[in-house]
């Protein structure tokens, strides 16, 4: 009784599976549609427009002579070669070779702790906010605020919280909790760094935490109840069951936290003016004095490509690592 | 495959026809703009020019427009006023001059109006300016600010100028014992006085005072602080013909050593380094420094009751001083402003000059200095100006002392050099520099600062 049953439903198992192959080819082809690519015409030309030429420009520009002298002549002056890339590089004697290497140091050890507190501290309040507890709406609202703040202002914000004298940051922590015996310099030397870097994770975090959240309550219950069922611990199921799940989501944080860092102009530049000193010049405050407020466009240029090859760099090495992610999800 | 191809084509059509477009749209009205104005002397009625300014004072437009009213009764030549913002006035100038897609007459920092000079889009004015009076109508300091060193010609009428000089408190000398007429005599009465007021008097009225302070690198004119001292010294910003930087003299280190001690020595509020001009400024109102350094403006803001940062006991206290004298024997000081510039693109020239002339009568010179709180730049308003009071007094000593940098396109960037390397020393001194403060610190920053300039010079040969 069961066999001639089966045997029907595999052969139509079967003929269904022909039936999208049997079309010849060609007809396939006309039918598809051109109308997609009209729709998507339009962001296409803007962005020739908007992004690509002007970046094409630049790339121009940096092997150009290109300076206050010759500003009027734009894409006529004088080619220079590789001498903008190899003064700012090599050249001691280049007013801009210090500065860059400075700047590069810099933007590495920004980005680094930028997106490691953002990442690391979006899951961390994700995986609070996970939890079923009182208030729980109101606690997710009110950890969202900072991103509604725009960058202007936090730095505004945080420049005057910074102020060693009077900011609110040394009056919780010398005056109110005596957890320091001596009142911290932060908007000078060394712990500049510091002072862009906590409102820079403190404006990003939100963005983390709302990814991070979706992420966890997309996760299947079942698996870590049968995982609990089985003996896993809290750590051993956020280990082997959380982390594997939300890679995707770290990955693609990863990629744009690292540009939007490596782009950072906002917070420094409200916080400093345009040149925060060596321990707080990054990339771009430095590319957009020297080119801008120095008139020296062509180097400006050449330091833009080299930072532009270098997220190139990074958006390929991430491409290899999260590539698998990327066919997942 | 055809049909992706031809959209490939079709969208590069579009991108070079809009490109195409836009080039030669630019180019024409490039031509268009060049064309030589009509030849007209007199300015005709019912044209329209336009003019560009910074905000200037509390209401720059309505403050604008109520002095060029008179000019448009006069003459029936309508203006058109647009402020511009200090902090995208230097592209939008430069771009403008470029372009030649601008106004007729524009403002521009006295500092600034080499590099427009050099950038060519900028009328020579040389054969007009003798209907206002010329050179000998100006301060010297003042009259340079119109000049592109090593180029025959005047790109600029001097609009208005001030000039930097010390504020302190009356009540805090008093109680220190100090005379306010030798107070600040030269850089040496200069230091004793913030030192006896930081042994006797380390509180007024129950709080805390600073002896001195102002911003560091965060202020924009961190460069005209510290020069008078450097000048002082004998020193200079770069030599004679302005071929070298020699901010790295023994005169100029001396200069920049003696700002950088009184922080060392903690007659420098060093949390002031932190701020920036308007938080400083802010600070002395608010009754926290006893000397400060600053320009006139800030005298206007004394009978405003709507200023609320000043404090009772500041306001009712303040007394003027010119800047100390230094072992050179001269009392510099910076001396700043603004000028007015043409844009050779100007299709409305002799109009353009009929408004430059206007706003250059000494009696429009005198109106418009006082609603900014700022002085006339012409030498006989200024002087009306001057002796208005004992404060104004002390900044009318200052101009005719003032003096300014030297007049090449380059100033701009290489001012940017000093500021950050002034600054790093400054940070030095209050321990939070890179390196520990010394002698040698200062002259390997100096030196920096000499280098990054020399090349910013070399790009003009």
């Amino acid at each position: 009784m069961s066999t001639p049953t089966l045997q029907p439903q595999v052969s139509a198992d079967v003929t269904r599976v022909d039936v999208p192959a049997s079309p010849p080819p060609k007809r396939r082809r006309k039918r598809r549609n051109p109308l997609p690519y009209w729709l998507i015409a339009p962001a296409l030309v803007v962005m020739l427009l908007i992004h690509v030429l002007p970046a094409a420009g630049g790339v121009v520009l940096s092997f150009k002579k290109f300076n206050l002298f010759t500003f009027r002549e734009l894409f006529g002056a004088p080619w220079n070669g590789l001498e903008n890339y190899r003064s700012i590089l090599l050249d001691s004697d280049n007013p801009l070779h210090s500065g860059f290497w400075g700047a590069v140091q810099n933007t590495a050890v920004y980005t680094f702790w930028t997106v490691t507190g953002t990442l690391v501290g979006g899951l961390a309040i994700a995986l609070l906010l996970n939890r079923k507890m009182r208030g729980q709406r109101v606690a997710r609202t009110l950890m969202l605020v900072p991103w509604i703040i725009p960058s202007y202002v936090v730095a505004v914000l945080w420049a005057f919280m910074w102020q060693s004298d009077v900011g609110i940051i040394n009056k919780v922590l010398v005056d109110y909790t005596h957890l320091l015996g001596h009142r911290p310099v932060w908007l000078l030397g060394p712990n500049t760094m510091w002072a862009i870097i906590i409102p820079s994770i403190w404006r990003g975090l939100p963005l983390a935490i709302l990814i991070f959240l979706a992420g966890l309550q997309a996760q299947p219950q079942e698996v870590h109840e049968a995982a609990s069922i089985d003996g896993a611990g809290p750590w051993r199921r956020f280990r082997y069951i959380t982390l594997p799940l939300i890679r995707p989501l770290i990955g693609v944080q990863l990629l744009f936290g690292v540009i939007y860092a490596a782009y950072q102009y906002a917070i420094p530049t409200v916080m400093f003016g345009t040149n925060p000193g060596p321990d707080a010049d990054l990339m771009m405050t430095f590319i957009v004095r020297q080119s801008f407020s120095n008139s020296l466009y062509g180097l400006g240029a050449a330091a833009s490509t080299m930072l532009m090859l270098a997220m190139l760099v990074w958006v390929a090495v991430w491409y290899r690592v999260f590539r698998r992610d990327l066919e997942v999800t | 495959m055809r049909s992706k191809l031809a959209i490939a084509f079709g969208l590069i059509a579009v991108v070079l026809a809009l490109t195409v477009a836009a080039c030669g749209g630019s180019s024409s009205d490039n031509k268009a703009s060049s064309q030589p104005a009509a030849n007209a002397t007199a300015p005709k009625k019912g044209t329209t020019i336009t003019f560009w300014i910074m905000p200037n004072g509390p209401q720059p437009q309505q403050d604008m427009e109520k002095t060029v009213a008179a000019f448009t009764q006069k003459t029936g030549v309508k203006v058109n006023v647009e402020v511009v913002g200090w902090d995208v006035q230097l592209d939008r100038i430069k771009n403008a001059a470029v372009s030649g897609q601008g106004p007729d007459v524009t403002q521009a920092g006295t500092t600034q109006v080499p590099f427009f000079a050099a950038l060519g889009g900028f009328e020579n004015l040389d054969n007009r300016v003798s209907e206002i009076g010329g050179k000998n109508a100006y301060a010297p300091g003042v009259w340079q600010t119109t000049q592109l060193q090593g180029q025959k010609g005047t790109y600029a009428v001097p609009w208005f100028t001030e000039a930097r000089a010390i504020y302190y408190r009356k009540d805090v000398l008093k109680k220190a014992g100090i005379d306010p007429a030798t107070a600040f005599k030269d850089t040496q009465s200069f230091q004793q006085t913030l030192q006896t007021i930081k042994d006797k008097v380390p509180t007024i009225n129950g709080k805390p005072i600073s002896p001195f302070g102002m911003p560091g690198k965060k202020a924009f004119d961190l460069v005209h602080h510290v020069m008078p001292f450097v000048w002082d010294n004998g020193g200079a910003e770069l030599n004679s013909d302005a071929s070298q930087s020699t901010i790295n003299s023994p005169e100029a280190e001396q200069g920049v050593d003696f700002v950088a001690n009184l922080v060392k020595q903690g007659l420098f509020d060093k949390s002031m380094l932190e701020r920036d001009g308007t938080q400083v400024e802010n600070q002395f109102k608010g009754g926290r420094l006893a000397v400060w350094i600053g320009g006139p403006w800030v005298l206007s803001t004394i009978s405003r009751t709507d200023d609320k940062n000043w404090v009772p006991a500041a306001r009712a206290n303040v007394g003027v001083a010119a800047m100390p004298t230094g072992p050179v024997g001269k009392a510099y000081t910076f001396v700043g402003g603004s000028n007015l510039m043409m844009y050779k693109s100007s299709q409305h020239k002799n109009e353009a000059w009929a408004l430059m002339k206007y706003l250059s009568g000494d009696e429009v010179q005198k109106q418009y200095a006082d609603v900014l709180s700022f002085f006339p730049a012409r030498l006989a308003p200024q002087e009306q100006v001057g002796q208005s009071d004992d404060n104004h007094k002390a900044f009318y000593a200052a101009i005719q002392q003032g003096r300014t940098y030297a007049p090449i396109a380059q100033w701009g960037p290489i001012e940017n050099a000093y500021k950050g390397r002034f600054g790093n020393i400054l940070d030095s001194a209050a321990g939070q520099g890179k390196q520990p403060f010394s002698e040698a610190e200062v002259k390997s920053q100096l030196n920096a600062a000499a280098k990054e300039a020399d090349a910013l010079l070399a790009q003009g040969s």
